[in-house]
């Protein structure tokens, strides 16, 4: 397998706080991996490094490097971070009443020069990757009108349009059923290119990505299979509750589930108490 | 062909036909057969000569370019700022060219045919340039609209502080400027907004894609390989100078940069390149046509352009509101 991505060393640090620590990973060709770990562990400003959004890996409060193709991700324009990354964020919106077929031709841009028109050829290959999410019907629609999750996987469609080899999703399952969880995860996972993505729930996160990578307070705590990643004690360290790792009967992926125990219901655990049994999904 | 490009080819054949018919209107008694000889060959009359040739075709033309102009303006704006009510002259483009023309009319009483506008473009220029200054300071481009505000009425305070302890005289050409007129617009007056404006389409046409990419957020356009600031930076800086010039020669033309783009979404298209376009074309018919009521309305005078823009205007859109209650915007 062709290494991707090669993240080395990297740490990022804001006055005294520290947001990454030394994180160190290499991300190969095809791998869909997840990002896993409490609020704060630094999911998300990981994903901005890997993007550099914003020209974020110029600044002085971060060191360690980001090589994509064994070239440091810093230089390469904003116009050729888009031709090999394309980003799914949690929430998209506009105040304009943009069509789905307006919102799929933004993924032409990173491959466009000025002035250009859209081709035949461009909207053969909106078509085919709205037919691949199932969506072909909904071209004309308007994009706001749509639910949840059909916007996730009108964006991931639009991803890819954009033609990138690595797909980066942040909390794609955020705001929506579990019908359309189970569906946009499914359909990541068979697209066939790289993903990284950011998971709140560690059982949608174990069904769908081979591999997973656990942080906590921006330290890399454990990066592997679903199985090594989600070791019991591991994650009661880090949530502060007992946990058990399990096969799921049907999918045969392994699941997580926490236990508050009952006489600690009045201690001084932080986290959601209403129930005795929380699943790993609960969800601040 | 399909419906988008039939409506706008459709308002292209309207622009023409209503430039065309504007040149009949007028207070002297020009028809049609006229017109068409003047046009085509020589004139009979020299009389009519002079009035079509320096007279009604130098004012229709720069209402046409004029009413592309600022539509375009705000079409530009509304799309980057992805705000609905964005207009130049929220931007303090306005009253920066009134705070201009004031001080040129109360210190320079002399030559005032070239340092009025002058005066009032770089009085629009200034006040751009604060804006921007502002926004910077604060770091945030999607404060550029509230700090157009800010300085708007700023800047329209020291107008009317000037204008109250002013020479009436002065005072008055002032005011009768800022409600917006065509009557004293040359030939020369058009090349210059013409000008201006065929920058400002090219820009637009060449980064409609960058443009499109931001009405889903910053976020997502910067993810797309758009640099966000700069893009918003430039753009702005072509709203200012295409609404500064026009201001320039016409003084303050309203609601044209707001409301035009409204019409243009409903019946054309969101995306720039059919905004943009779209916006230019209903632009300049529907300033052709308010010059022609300006001009021809009242017998032996005229309504000046900015009280009839912001007159149909505001019944327009509310009209539009009214009928689009669930899809506006």
């Amino acid at each position: 397998m062709s290494t991707l991505l090669n993240i080395s060393a990297l740490s990022w640090r804001i006055n005294q706080h520290t947001i990454l620590h030394n994180i160190n990973f290499t991300v190969n060709k095809g791998e869909v991996i997840g990002i896993i770990g409490p609020n704060g562990a630094g999911k998300t400003s990981l994903l901005r490094c890997l993007t550099n959004q914003g020209n974020i890996l110029a600044s002085a409060n971060i060191s360690g490097s980001v090589q994509l193709k064994n070239r440091p991700l810093k230089h390469y324009s904003a116009k050729e971070i888009a031709q090999h990354f394309a980003l799914v964020m949690q929430k998209n919106d506009s105040i304009f009443a943009l069509s789905v077929e307006d919102v799929m031709k933004m993924g032409l841009l990173p491959h466009k020069s000025l002035f250009s028109l859209d081709s035949d050829h461009d909207k053969a290959q909106i078509d085919l990757a709205l037919n691949k999410v199932g969506l072909s019907h909904v071209l004309h629609n308007h994009f706001n009108q749509l639910s949840g999750g059909e916007q996730q996987r009108v964006l991931i469609a639009r991803a890819l349009v954009q033609a990138s080899q690595i797909l980066i999703l942040d909390e794609p399952t955020n705001h929506l059923d579990v019908y359309y969880q189970h569906q946009v995860l499914q359909l990541v996972s068979k697209l066939n290119i790289t993903v990284i993505m950011t998971v709140h729930d560690f059982n949608l996160a174990s069904l769908y990505c081979q591999r997973l990578i656990l942080l906590n307070k921006g330290e890399l705590i454990c990066d592997g299979s679903p199985k090594e990643v989600l070791a019991p004690e591991q994650l009661s360290n880090i949530f502060g509750l007992p946990c058990q790792q399990s096969i799921d009967a049907i999918t045969g992926a392994t699941k997580v589930s926490f236990y508050l125990p009952e006489n600690n219901i009045q201690g001084n655990i932080q986290h959601n108490t209403q129930h005795n049994k929380i699943s790993a999904t609960s969800n601040e | 062909m399909n419906k988008v490009s039939v409506s706008l080819f459709s308002l292209a054949a309207l622009v023409i036909v209503s430039a065309l018919a504007a040149i009949t209107f007028g207070p002297a008694d020009i028809n049609s057969t006229e017109l068409l000889a003047c046009l085509v060959s020589n004139c009979q009359s020299q009389v009519a000569n002079i009035i079509i040739w320096q007279v009604r075709i130098p004012r229709v033309l720069v209402a046409l370019v004029a009413g592309m102009g600022l539509a375009i303006a705000g079409a530009i704006l509304q799309n980057t700022t992805r705000n609905p009510l964005a207009d130049p002259y929220l931007f303090g483009i306005v009253s920066g060219a009134g705070l201009g023309a004031t001080i040129a009319s109360i210190v320079l009483v002399d030559n005032l045919t070239i340092a009025l506008p002058l005066a009032a473009f770089l009085g629009a220029l200034f006040s751009v340039i604060i804006v921007v200054f502002i926004a910077k300071v604060l770091q945030r481009m999607e404060q550029l609209l509230l700090a157009g505000v800010a300085v708007s009425f700023m800047l329209a305070s020291i107008t009317q502080f000037i204008l109250y302890f002013g020479d009436p005289f002065a005072t008055n050409r002032v005011i009768f400027w800022l409600m917006g007129s065509l009557a004293r617009v040359e030939m020369a007056n058009f090349y210059v907004i013409a000008s201006v404006l065929l920058i400002a389409i090219i820009t637009v046409l060449a980064l409609h894609r960058q443009i499109d990419a931001l009405l889903l957020g910053d976020e997502s356009a910067a993810s797309l390989g758009v640099d966000v600031d700069k893009l918003r930076l430039l753009m702005l800086g072509i709203c200012a100078a295409l609404t500064a010039t026009i201001v320039a020669y016409c003084g303050g033309i309203g609601f044209v940069g707001l409301m035009i783009p409204h019409i243009v979404r409903q019946i054309i298209g969101v995306t720039t390149l059919k905004l943009i376009i779209g916006s230019a074309l209903i632009g300049a018919i529907f300033l052709i046509w308010v010059d022609v009521i300006a001009r021809s309305s009242l017998p032996h005078a005229e309504i000046p352009i900015g009280i009839i823009t912001s007159a149909l205007g505001s019944i327009f859109f509310l009209f539009i509101m009214y009928r689009s209650r669930a899809t506006f915007l």
